[in-house]
């Protein structure tokens, strides 16, 4: 059968339903095709009865049915005949395929994939928690997965992009590299590079040459990428010293990294005379956390010597940016090591200060006294006691400084005893900055804000992430002097009165009391977990602080009122005694969201015990 | 009482969302009390709900196979999520008190006795010979207006094709809504879906070459089912008994429901079958308003594909059970199987499962057809019919499963004949491009089980694997 013939009638009848039937009449392209269905027709039936369908729509009689019938015959039947025309045989030969088998298992239930599948296929919220959580099942093993894997790189959620590349797609072990780079694209885009760092991640050295034709003919972002793959490798670094002179900073740079990160006699040349040329800013962001033993001691010693030949405060503002972006990008390469000859360095920054203060907005100061206080001596706090003296703030480097080298009673001593003296002559604008500075700086020593994870017991399952105070432990606080508790009353500080107090202590102890039920409402959701813990600290027992936890939700004004009750209170509630059913109850009209939820689990409890 | 596992627990919820809100209760510890009987054929306990008092249920198992689940909360969703969090509870091994059967429990039990000592009295009594009596005159009032809503049917399609595709117009997809709303006064649900199905492609957006051919196939497809339709209730009419026609779909076509009765009274039934399911999946059928569940399933003594479907309208989907993968062997004592093309749709009312083993794997593999001329004949002549199934299944022996160099998989049979595997248009989920990750060994002297589809505009017959079929393991693709 001519199926070209039929396929030609098909458009034809295509097109007149799609202008309508009634300009079927004397439709001079049906007609052409007429007489070679007439010819046909002679000879096989069908042909002949589509012959005579087309004739009665081109040249309808005045009696017959209308076109439009005419026209869903002619079609009706058409179709029929070209459904058993259809072609099924392939137009190549086939050959083998190349079979890649990562996993061959296919056990998942409908009930169990689809919602995955939704999850990967769909845009929307709350598919990274389900992908999670199919992750951490183990359900990505399953074969069905692999393909929704490979495409969640290209999700427009970056984060669940991020989480098949790093998490997800290397699961899969070293024959994952082989599938993506079947569909690396090397002009491609962000997916294409998520491709190539899970091959440059999970495939092994035979992916080598990928790699380095990825970094000679890639797409910008694939070469950097790349070329970041490629540290290392002895044979590489010739072609990493031309692309660290290509036009393209985003090249130099990776190439710079690389070569740091190499070692190499020759790269270690390239960087320093990129730093001693234009390209120092681009070379100091690039080396960053690469850099090696012999690289850093020659760019202290540059560094030492650029800030030897800083005789005098800049000039102008100018001047000081001038020479700012000058000394940045040492800071940059070397930062997070630690040298002799770099804490020399920033002695001199320190020793000078009057010369280096307006530098970068007081950047080189502030970088010079951090680094002096993580890595400084005991010769050193003698040069922060001035430093402080020149600007209050640096009040805050010495304390650590000083907390890391002294006895606590000498740190008590010097810090809050005997320097009263002097502080006298400071004026008491200037008292109670350092006082808030030297507050700040024990905070920072002794309370820790952490994220964590709680298991939502009231719900049943799930998590969710609470940021709660990680209150010294006895450990800790032996380590400090006990005199600091009075200074921390004496001067209002409830945090740090929560966190030092100790049994007997009578006045922390009225001093929380005294504040926990008047704490303004910005204070409330900070404050009291931990006054509360602070009271459990001084010794006072459970029954007492679960009585005033209570009240303090019921009291009339200012009453607690936290979207969630932390762990701390939350256990303190979960373990009053039956009798609380009803205060509990009557409080539940109070609350929403989370906390709600907890007093009803809470009330369950209780009622649970009655 | 069978195992109670948490997959056994799983199988029975309505849905994902169920099982996982029964999970949260026993984790939740809303559970006050867990109890069971001596004899362990009943687990029964009280759940803490958001009202004062706990809700009472019970999971019976006197019927092993038929258990029997029942709680004072309101749910509609059966079993609820008490239930099945008792079930939970128990398969995570948590303790439960040896107790007596709680006298509600006890009264339930003994009025279903006596329901089922009674239906077996009836069942004695020659109920059998008490058939259903059908109002004739009714009957025949129906068919008259279902005669009607044809002839409305064709008025308005007539009209369509005679002002051309073209024309429609947002007003007028409007106007076709509307008209597709009164075609439900004429007891014609099925029609009715396909001019649904008609309107959801012209509200389609932007129509393409292609999409003006998909819209003239459903228009034929109506014009089919119009001219069948009505020379069918013209014969019925005649028919003194009035009685359906049991070999075609025409019914179904036109929206009737069939009855298990009814199947039953045509002899559609076979009895002791079991069956093994090759694939499922679900969709959401747009013009029926509906989800549909549907499996495929070899009927292993018949060497028959045939398919179940499962219909959840929208508006009860979440109370309904929605099917999933099933990995035993069906073992159905009375299987009713409508009438249909290459793969009927079958139903049953009681099953009892048993593990597949080598022998059923063997009989997928002899059930598959070996040549694919006679197997593309096959398609092509269902194809053909207008209102035949245009997605046949099929179960395909392969020689060999390849890809040419252009990158188009292929099957090949013994004999040397190649088909075109690819993605088909019906099937929302992709495939193909799973083969190159089964084992090499899989993809030679296989089994596949396909469903095929024509493209009208490329003029071509390809085919989709769902799974793959290789000694005693099956690489399901779909679901």
């Amino acid at each position: 059968m001519s199926t070209t013939l039929l396929q030609e009638l098909h458009q034809e009848t295509r097109r007149l339903y799609i202008a309508g039937s009634d300009l079927a009449a004397g439709d001079f392209r049906l007609k052409r095709l007429l007489p070679q269905f007439r010819q046909l027709g002679e000879r096989s039936a069908v042909f002949k009865r589509i012959g005579e369908g087309i004739a009665a729509l081109v040249e309808p009689e005045a009696s017959a049915e209308p076109p439009a019938v005419k026209l869903q015959e002619l079609a009706l039947l058409l179709e029929s005949v070209l459904y058993t025309q259809g072609t099924s045989t392939p137009e190549g030969s086939p050959g083998p395929i190349e079979t890649v088998p990562v996993r061959t298992r296919t056990t998942l239930a409908y009930r169990r994939l689809a919602p995955i599948r939704d999850a990967l296929t769909t845009s929307g919220g709350g598919r990274y928690e389900i992908i999670m959580e199919a992750y951490k099942e183990g359900a990505f093993q399953d074969l069905r997965l692999l393909p929704l894997a490979i495409g969640a790189l290209d999700d427009p959620y970056s984060e669940i992009a991020d989480y098949a590349m790093t998490t997800i797609l290397p699961s899969y072990g070293q024959d994952i590299a082989g599938v993506l780079a079947g569909q690396l694209d090397l002009q491609g885009g962000k997916n294409d590079v998520r491709k190539l760092k899970v091959i440059g991640a999970a495939g092994g050295p035979e992916w080598r040459g990928l790699l380095l034709s990825a970094a000679k003919d890639g797409k910008e972002a694939i070469r950097t990428t790349a070329i970041e793959f490629l540290a290392g490798e002895a044979d590489v670094v010739p072609l990493l010293l031309e692309w660290s002179r290509e036009s393209r900073s985003a090249i130099r740079k990776a190439a710079y990294a690389a070569l740091a990160e190499g070692g190499s006699v020759e790269g270690e040349e390239r960087i320093m005379e990129a730093f001693a040329g234009k390209d120092r800013e681009a070379a100091g962001e690039a080396v960053c956390g690469k850099v090696s033993a012999g690289l850093a001691r020659r760019l202290t010693a540059l560094f030492h010597t650029e800030l030897n030949q800083v005789e005098a405060p800049p000039k102008d503002g100018k001047d000081s940016e001038k020479l700012w972006s000058r000394l940045q990008p040492f800071i940059t390469a070397l930062r997070g090591l630690q040298s002799p000859e770099l804490l020399e360095a920033y002695r001199h920054v320190l020793r000078n200060y009057k010369r280096f203060a307006p530098v970068g907005g007081s950047s080189l100061l502030t970088r010079a006294a951090s680094y002096v206080e993580k890595h400084g001596t005991y010769e050193d706090l003698q040069l922060m006691q001035e430093l402080e003296r020149e600007h209050v703030v640096y009040a805050h480097q010495h304390f650590h400084l000083a907390r890391r080298l002294l006895a606590p009673a000498e740190l008590y001593h010097s810090f809050a005893g005997s320097l009263l003296e002097t502080l006298k002559n400071l004026g008491s604008k200037r008292k109670n900055q350092r006082e808030h500075i030297l507050l700040d700086a024990i905070e920072a020593l002794v309370l820790r804000r952490e994220w964590r994870q709680v298991e939502r017991v009231w719900e049943g399952s799930g998590f969710y992430n609470s940021l709660d105070y990680l209150m010294p432990g006895e450990e800790e606080l032996d380590t400090w002097d006990a005199r600091w508790l009075d200074w921390f009353v004496a001067r209002g500080s409830l945090k740090l009165t929560a966190a030092f107090a100790r049994p007997g202590h009578s006045g922390a102890q009225s001093f929380m009391l005294k504040h926990l039920g008047t704490l303004e409402q910005r204070d409330r959701n900070e404050l009291v977990p931990i006054l509360f813990q602070g009271l459990e600290r001084t010794g006072m027992p459970l029954p007492e602080r679960q009585e005033l936890l209570v009240s303090l939700l019921e009291q009339e004004k200012r009453y607690y009122r936290p979207y969630d009750f932390d762990g701390v209170l939350f256990g303190m509630l979960l373990e009053l005694p039956a009798s609380y059913a009803g205060r509990i109850e009557a409080l539940l009209p109070r609350y929403q969201y989370e906390a709600r939820k907890q007093l009803a689990y809470v009330l369950g409890q209780v009622q649970a015990m009655a | 009482m069978p195992d109670i596992t948490a997959t056994y627990v799983d199988s029975m919820a309505p849905n994902a969302a169920a099982a996982k809100n029964g999970q949260n209760l026993v984790r939740k510890n809303s559970f006050t009390e867990l109890s069971r009987t001596e004899s362990g054929d009943l687990l029964f306990g009280k759940c803490a709900g958001s009202g004062k008092q706990p809700y009472v249920c019970s999971a019976d198992f006197i019927m092993p196979d038929k258990p029997v689940f029942r709680c004072s909360c309101p749910s509609r969703q059966f079993p609820c999520k008490h239930a099945l969090g008792l079930l939970y509870a128990y398969a995570e091994g948590r303790g439960f008190a040896v107790k007596d059967v709680p006298e509600d429990v006890a009264a339930k039990r003994e009025k279903a006795e006596k329901r089922e000592e009674n239906k077996a009295k009836q069942e004695e009594g020659g109920a059998e010979a008490k058939p259903k009596k059908v109002n004739k005159s009714a009957l025949r009032k129906k068919m008259q207006a279902q005669l009607e809503g044809l002839e409305q049917l064709e008025k308005l399609v007539l009209s369509l094709v005679r002002s051309g595709l073209a024309t429609v117009d947002a007003k007028r997809l409007k106007e076709l809504q509307g008209q597709v709303k009164e075609l439900g006064n004429y007891y014609l649900p099925g029609a009715q879906n396909e001019l649904r199905r008609l309107v959801i492609l012209f509200g389609e957006g932007e129509v393409s070459e292609e999409g003006y051919s998909y819209l003239m196939e459903q228009l034929t497809v109506i014009h089919a089912l119009i001219h069948k339709g009505r020379s069918h209730l013209h014969a019925r009419m005649e028919d003194p008994e009035l009685l359906l026609d049991p070999e075609s779909t025409i019914d179904e076509w036109l929206g009737h429901a069939w009855q298990l009765s009814e199947l039953k009274s045509f002899g559609r039934i076979r009895e002791n079958a079991e069956l093994i399911q090759l694939a499922f999946h679900s969709y959401n059928d747009l013009a029926r308003a509906e989800y549909v569940d549907e499996g495929f399933w070899l009927d292993l003594g018949a060497g028959d594909v045939h398919r179940t479907i499962n219909y959840r309208p929208y508006k009860a989907a979440k109370l309904m059970r929605e099917e999933d993968s099933f990995f035993g062997v069906a073992q159905i004592p009375c299987l009713y199987v409508y009438p249909g093309g290459l793969n009927a749709r079958v139903r049953y009312e009681e099953m009892s499962v048993r593990p597949a083993e080598a022998a059923d794997y063997r009989d997928i593999r002899e059930a598959a057809r070996r040549s694919y001329a006679e197997a593309v004949k096959t398609v092509k002549q269902q194809l053909k019919t207008p209102l035949g199934d245009k997605r046949p299944v099929l179960l395909l022996h392969a020689a060999q499963v390849g890809v040419t160099a252009d990158g188009q998989f292929t099957a090949t049979d013994s004999e040397g004949q190649s088909l075109v595997l690819e993605d088909i248009y019906p099937l929302a989920e992709g495939t193909v491009q799973l083969l190159p990750f089964l084992p090499a060994e899989a993809l030679s002297d296989c089994t596949l089980l396909v469903m095929f589809h024509h493209n009208p505009d490329t003029n071509r017959l390809t085919a989709q694997p769902l799974t793959v079929f290789k000694d005693e393991e099956a690489f399901r693709m779909l679901y």
